[in-house]
């Protein structure tokens, strides 16, 4: 029953990780309608600019949010004026082979700055805080999970209630009737994707402190991201959440309850679980507000 | 669509030898004899190079099977490389058995995991069978991993020595040879013509009574099983298989691009993308060994956005060869509507 506890606490934990690293993916799926390969790779970006001012700066990785942000959403909105303008309209195929050589060009180029060792970021806000006979909460996944929230709540807030938030939904509900109503499409779609890279680079952020990260991270990230999607449905937030809790659940109690090779389990388990929800329900777990397309 | 798109395909490759085929089976004649007695003037290196040159273009031949003329395009098709070189070790390591027999049990094993998978996956359109293939490859590697009693897990398991650089060339020359010859009979018969009937319509395709299932897992399956039989190949010639070197994303990645550089849904044209890659891959890119990935991704990005037809394609396109980018504006159209509105 504790070992059961510890379990749910534990993997709670870091399904709020992993709705954070599905979070971008989903919002430029959702808008751009471009499943983005290379999202990991963001991911790892994020993490690596938290480790070098960690490393350079001693900065808390928390803290790092400040450069993190301007500068995710810098490369965002480059990457996505370059490239990715040029594969929205095209067929899904186009999109997923251009951001997959893009996950592999920023993955090497990442591994031969910095080199393939995985590296850590140390934070003040470590330790254990009891919780009851043998129970305990890790602090640092706890402020994971903590920012996870406030980042889920302020994207929904920004969505549901700026202007440029209320532009960019609906960019995603019909397009042609957006350009109609005097939406810059382009700007919108641009922005769009700079969130999304700003949203990837905090999730990396959020890793530092609580996982190894390597220049070659990316790709399990992206396929997660895509687990989680699939279950949520496009275009849902809540569900992005649910749909990561639900993974963080399964990986962990796959760990913990599988002797030996559980941590191998978890990886598996996630896979098993992608190509299960796509073949039995790919319109989602929670119904989306639109079925993926 | 205009109606000129799609009837001269179906008429030219079915068509009767044209006058051109004398000559063109002349220089294929020439080309395969000088293959053949390349060994006797090469050096081993030499021919190593040409030995994995044969077996990325075997691989690629058989993706663009699914890819290419089917329309499934496949993210994870080095899962069957992978299950082919295991199936070969475990039983030569463990078992004993010798290579032949060995061989063949990898590809069959490769091919029944084919059948197992395409019958779950194959149902999923465009993207969604892409990812859920390259999620079933995550899956096999990692299973791969942790199976240490069967797999020896990350410490690889060894196959006993052979040294003997010509008969894996000539191995993997014939089986090139044969699987070449095959698709390009195939390719004519009905059958192949329902393998383009469902990558340009499947819904049309099923409607004229072409039976899209048993169509789609039969060649899924054999591309599983030739993907196989190189993967056994390669392992008993690198003596070694571990997770890190035979689940490799980059031969899937290698098979694409071929593919794609060639041209997508014809005979020749992983032939002629897998030698220019190689010979790229020999003159330029050996110079900037560490640059090579980030090369091969800039290319990949390069070849879809700008040359998406491929070589074959583009030369061809006069006489009606379906083209990528016809085949993806067709996709499109199927990806866009919702897969479920229930």
């Amino acid at each position: 029953m504790t070992r059961l506890l510890q379990a749910t606490i534990n993997g709670v934990m870091l399904g709020g990780f992993y709705a954070v690293v599905a979070l971008g993916f989903s919002l430029v799926w959702g808008v751009l309608g471009v499943i983005n390969l290379a999202h990991g790779e963001l991911v790892m970006l994020g993490a690596y600019i938290t480790w070098v001012m960690s490393r350079d700066y001693g900065w808390e990785p928390f803290l790092a949010a400040i450069v993190v942000a301007p500068v995710m959403f810098v490369f965002g909105y480059v990457l996505q004026r370059v490239l990715i303008n040029r594969v929205i309209d095209k067929p899904h195929l186009t999109s997923l082979l251009v951001t997959y050589g893009l996950a592999i060009i920023i993955g090497n180029a990442v591994k031969l700055k910095y080199d393939a060792t995985p590296r850590s970021v140390t934070t003040a806000l470590r330790g254990f805080w009891p919780l009851g006979d043998d129970i305990t909460v890790p602090v640092t996944k706890f402020w994971v999970l903590v920012s996870a929230l406030v980042l889920m709540t302020s994207l929904w807030a920004f969505l549901r209630w700026t202007r440029l938030g209320a532009s960019i939904r609906a960019a995603s509900q019909n397009r042609e009737a957006a350009k109609i109503v005097g939406i810059e499409i382009g700007r919108v779609y641009a922005l769009t994707f700079a969130l999304g890279a700003v949203l990837a680079g905090f999730a990396g952020l959020l890793a530092s402190p609580i996982q190894p990260i390597f220049p070659l991270m990316g790709p399990v990230l992206t396929l997660k991201s895509f687990v989680i999607v699939a279950m949520a449905g496009l275009g849902r937030i809540d569900g992005v959440f649910y749909g990561g809790i639900l993974l963080g659940l399964v990986e962990v109690y796959a760990a913990t309850y599988v002797p030996e090779v559980g941590t191998n389990v978890g990886v598996i388990s996630s896979f098993v679980l992608l190509v299960a929800v796509l073949v039995l329900r790919p319109q989602g777990l929670f119904r989306g507000l639109k079925a993926a397309r | 669509m205009t109606a000129t798109e799609v009837q001269p395909s179906q008429g030219d490759t079915r068509a009767r030898p044209g006058p051109r085929a004398l000559p063109a089976a002349a220089a294929l004649a020439v080309l395969v004899a000088a293959l053949a007695v390349l060994p006797l003037v090469s050096s081993d290196s030499r021919l190593f190079t040409m030995t994995q040159m044969f077996m990325a273009i075997t691989i690629a031949s058989s993706w663009n099977l699914t890819g290419g003329f089917t329309g499934y395009v496949d993210f994870g098709h080095v899962v069957f490389f992978g299950i082919g070189a295991y199936g070969t070790g475990i039983v030569m390591n463990k078992w004993h058995w010798p290579f032949l027999p060995a061989l063949l049990l990898g590809a069959v094993a490769a091919a029944v995991f084919a059948v197992l998978v395409g019958s779950a996956t194959l149902r999923l359109r465009g993207p969604y069978f892409s990812i859920a293939m390259l999620g079933t490859y995550g899956a096999m590697r990692e299973i791969v991993r942790v199976w240490k009693p069967v797999t020896g897990g990350g410490s690889g398991l060894s196959l006993p020595l052979v040294h003997n650089r010509p008969i894996f060339y000539y191995v993997t020359l014939v089986l090139l040879v044969v699987f070449l010859a095959a698709i390009w009979w195939m390719r004519r018969t009905q059958y192949g013509a329902s393998l383009v009937a469902i990558r340009e319509d499947e819904i049309g395709a099923e409607m004229r009574g072409i039976n899209t299932t048993v169509t789609k897992a039969s060649i899924f399956t054999m591309a599983g099983f030739v993907t196989g039989i190189v993967g056994g190949l390669w392992a008993y010639q690198n003596t070694f298989i571990s997770p890190t070197i035979v689940f490799v994303e980059g031969t899937t990645i290698d098979a694409v691009m071929m593919s794609m550089l060639g041209g997508l849904g014809t005979v020749a044209g992983p032939v002629i993308g897998g030698a220019l890659i190689f010979w790229l891959r020999d003159v330029v890119w050996a110079r900037f060994l560490d640059y090579h990935l980030m090369v091969q991704g800039a290319v990949l990005i390069l070849v879809v956005l700008y040359f998406p037809e491929g070589i074959v394609g583009r030369l061809s396109r006069r006489r009606g060869a379906v083209s990528l980018a016809h085949l993806w504006r067709r996709r499109r159209a199927d990806a866009s509507s919702p897969p479920d509105e229930s």
